[in-house]
C-alpha cells in the first residue's frame, strides 16, 4: 500500500487528484484503493466492461492522469492505447506505445515508508459513477468521513468482528463492495473477494462460501437466488454463515424464504440506500416471512434522519406516501463537477439558530407503516434498477435513438417470469437494420447491464390522443425476442 | 462440438463482434457476461440433449470452450 502511494506521489499525484482504478475482481482492488487514499487522492472505479467510449468519458470528465490495472485487463488496456485514451501513467501493466507504465513489480520496489500526505476526513475519497437521466454518468463523491461512518456504523449494526469472514460479490464501482473494503478492514477482519468467474458460476460460488467459511455475505438478490437454484447449496456446508445481507433491489419473497430456509441459523437484512448515501435503512427479519408481502426496508439507523415529503414539500401525515429524504453521516459531497445536479438534488431545511441540515432528495417513494417501518414503493422518475444496477430508462432511450437509422424508440422496464427486472425496448427505423446491429452499436455505448433484454422493430409505435407515445399500452404489449 | 460452441457464442452471444479460440478463458476475460453465461449453459444442454446437473455448473467446466467439451465427453465415457 504504501508503496504504490510512493509511486503515485513520485508520479506527481497530488492531494485530491483522482486516479483511476481499472481491475475487475481480484486482489489488486484493495492495494489500489488503500495506496490511492494513502497517497492523498480519491479513487474512481472504472468497469473494465464499459465500452471505451465511456472509459474516455471518466478519464477526461475526472482528468484522470493516472490508471491503475494489471496484466488480466492487457488486452483492453492495448485497445485503448491504441485510440490514445490512456493516461499519461499507467500502474500495473505494460502495454506497447506507453511511455509511462510500471508493472506491480516496480511498485513493489519503491519505499515502504509512509508518504505521510496531509489529509483531513473531509477531503474526497471516491467517486462512483452511475447512469445519468441526460445521458451523461454522474459522479458520486464521497469523503474519508461518509466512509469511515459506514464502517462503524454496520460493524455496530450487525456486530461484526476480527474473527468474521466477509464475502464480497460487488465489483468496486457498486457501493456494497464498501462492506467488505471499509468495514472489514476496520473490525480487522477478512474479506474474500469472489473473482468474476465464481460470480457467474453459481456453484462455484455456493463452494467459495463453504470453503473460506464466510460468516458474512453482502451482494444483490440475484446471486443469492441464482445460488438457491443452480449452486447445487444443499451439498454445501454453509453453517459459517451469520448474516445474509442484500440490498439493490426488492428480494422477491418466495425465493428469500426457500433461502431462509436452506440457511436457518443466519439472519437476513434488508439494507436500503442509493449509492449518495450508502446505506440508510435496515431491516432485519424477525422470521421466516410468512406471506408474500414485499420486505420492508425497515428504519434509518444511526447518526442519520428522515423526512417524507409530499408533492408540495410538506411532511405527510403517518401512514402516507411520500418521497424519503436522508440526512446522515454517510451521505455524500455532491455529483462531482455539477454544483447543478447537486442543488437539484439537496433539500434545505433552515433552523432559527441558522444552522442549516442537509437533505438528499431519494426520489423513491415510501411509506411508514403503524410500526415506524418503511415500505418501499418504487421511484419517482424512471430509474429503475435491474440485477441490481441502476439504469436510467431515458439514457437507454436517448442512445438507441442516436443510430443515424432509427427514427423513435420507448425504452421501459417489465417484470419477468422469475421476478427480476428487465428493459424492453421499440424502435421505429429511418432504414434498414438488424436487431443484431443494433445491439452491437448499443454495447458500444452503454454499459452492458443496460442492453434491453427485449427489443423489437416496429412499424409504429403506439400513440396517445396528443400524438405522444402511449406508454401505459407500450407496456402491456408483450415482446418477442 | 468444439466448432459449434465456438460458432454460437461468436455468433449469438457476441454478435459476431469478436472471434475467439477453444481454449480462451469466457469467465475472468469479461468477454461473457452472467447472462450470457447462462444463454451458453442452456445451448449445450439443448445441443447435446443432456442436462446438466447445478453441482456441475463449475468454473473448472466453463473455463473455456475446451473446458466444456472435455466435460462433456467425460460424461459420455
Amino acid at each position: 500500500m504504501h508503496q504504490l502511494a510512493n509511486l503515485l506521489v513520485a508520479s506527481g499525484v497530488k492531494r485530491g487528484d483522482r486516479v483511476g482504478v481499472f481491475l475487475n475482481r481480484c486482489l489488486d482492488t484493495a492495494t489500489a484503493i488503500y495506496g490511492i487514499m494513502n497517497a492523498g487522492a480519491l479513487y474512481v472505479p472504472i468497469d473494465p466492461n464499459a465500452p471505451a467510449e465511456r472509459v474516455e468519458f471518466l478519464i477526461q470528465h475526472c482528468t484522470i492522469r493516472c490508471l491503475i490495472s494489471n496484466d488480466m485487463q492487457h488486452k483492453k488496456l492495448q485497445k485503448l492505447q491504441e485510440k490514445n485514451i490512456l493516461p499519461e501513467v499507467l500502474i500495473g501493466a505494460k502495454v506497447e506505445e506507453h511511455k509511462r507504465d510500471y508493472t506491480w513489480e516496480e511498485v513493489a520496489q519503491m519505499p515502504k515508508t509512509n508518504p505521510n500526505i496531509n489529509t483531513s476526513e473531509r477531503d474526497l475519497a471516491y467517486i462512483l459513477f452511475t447512469s445519468g437521466s441526460t445521458g451523461k454518468p454522474k459522479g458520486i463523491m464521497h469523503s474519508h468521513y461518509s466512509g469511515l461512518s459506514y464502517a462503524k456504523l454496520t460493524a455496530n449494526l450487525y456486530q461484526l468482528q476480527a474473527d468474521d469472514v466477509f464475502g464480497n460479490h460487488a465489483p468496486i464501482f457498486f457501493d456494497i463492495s464498501t462492506l467488505g473494503y471499509f468495514t472489514a478492514p476496520y473490525v480487522g477482519a477478512t474479506t474474500i473477494i469472489a473473482s468474476d468467474a465464481h460470480i457467474m458460476m453459481p456453484a462455484s460460488l455456493s463452494n467459495l462460501i463453504a470453503q473460506e467459511k464466510i460468516s458474512v455475505w453482502y451482494s444483490v438478490p440475484l446471486a443469492l437466488i441464482q445460488m438457491l437454484q443452480k449452486g447445487a447449496i444443499n451439498q454445501r456446508d454453509w453453517s459459517s454463515l451469520r448474516w445474509l445481507l442484500y440490498a439493490g433491489e426488492p428480494f422477491p419473497v418466495k425465493h428469500l424464504r426457500a433461502l431462509m430456509q436452506e440457511v436457518p441459523q443466519a439472519s437476513v437484512s434488508n439494507i436500503y440506500g442509493p449509492t449518495e448515501t450508502n446505506q440508510c435503512t435496515y431491516y432485519n427479519l424477525p422470521a421466516i416471512p410468512k406471506s408474500d408481502e414485499p420486505i420492508s426496508i425497515g428504519q434509518v439507523w444511526r447518526n442519520t434522519e428522515m423526512l417524507i415529503l409530499d408533492e408540495n414539500e410538506e411532511e405527510v401525515v403517518e401512514g402516507e406516501v411520500g418521497e424519503l429524504l436522508i440526512r446522515s453521516a454517510t451521505m455524500m459531497e455532491g455529483y462531482w463537477r455539477d454544483p447543478e445536479r447537486t442543488k437539484k438534488s439537496l433539500y434545505k431545511v433552515v433552523q432559527d439558530s441558522g444552522l442549516v441540515r442537509t437533505f438528499y432528495r431519494t426520489g423513491d417513494l415510501v411509506r411508514e407503516d403503524a410500526e415506524n417501518q418503511l415500505q418501499f414503493l418504487g421511484r419517482k422518475d424512471r430509474q429503475i434498477k435491474t440485477r441490481g444496477f441502476r439504469v436510467e430508462l431515458d439514457e437507454v432511450e436517448v442512445a438507441i435513438i442516436t443510430h443515424e437509422a432509427v427514427n423513435e424508440a420507448a425504452v421501459w422496464a417489465t417484470t419477468a417470469e422469475d421476478d427480476t427486472t428487465i428493459i424492453c425496448a421499440v424502435a421505429t427505423l429511418h432504414t434498414n437494420l438488424s436487431k443484431a446491429d443494433l445491439i452491437v452499436y448499443l454495447k458500444s455505448k452503454l454499459p452492458v447491464y443496460t442492453i434491453p433484454q427485449q427489443l423489437a422493430l416496429v412499424e409504429d409505435l403506439p400513440r396517445t390522443a396528443t400524438g405522444k407515445i402511449d406508454r401505459n399500452r407500450l407496456k402491456k404489449i408483450s415482446l418477442s425476442i | 462440438m468444439t466448432k459449434k460452441i465456438l460458432a454460437y457464442i461468436q455468433e449469438d452471444l457476441l454478435n459476431g463482434s469478436e472471434t475467439i479460440a477453444a481454449e480462451d478463458d469466457l469467465l475472468t476475460s469479461g468477454l461473457l457476461d452472467s447472462m450470457a453465461v447462462m444463454k451458453l449453459i442452456t445451448f449445450v444442454e439443448e445441443e447435446f440433449k443432456t442436462a446438466i446437473p447445478p453441482e456441475d455448473m463449475t468454473i473448472e467446466h466453463f473455463m473455456s470452450v475446451e473446458t466444456i467439451q472435455a466435460y462433456l465427453q467425460s460424461r459420455n465415457a
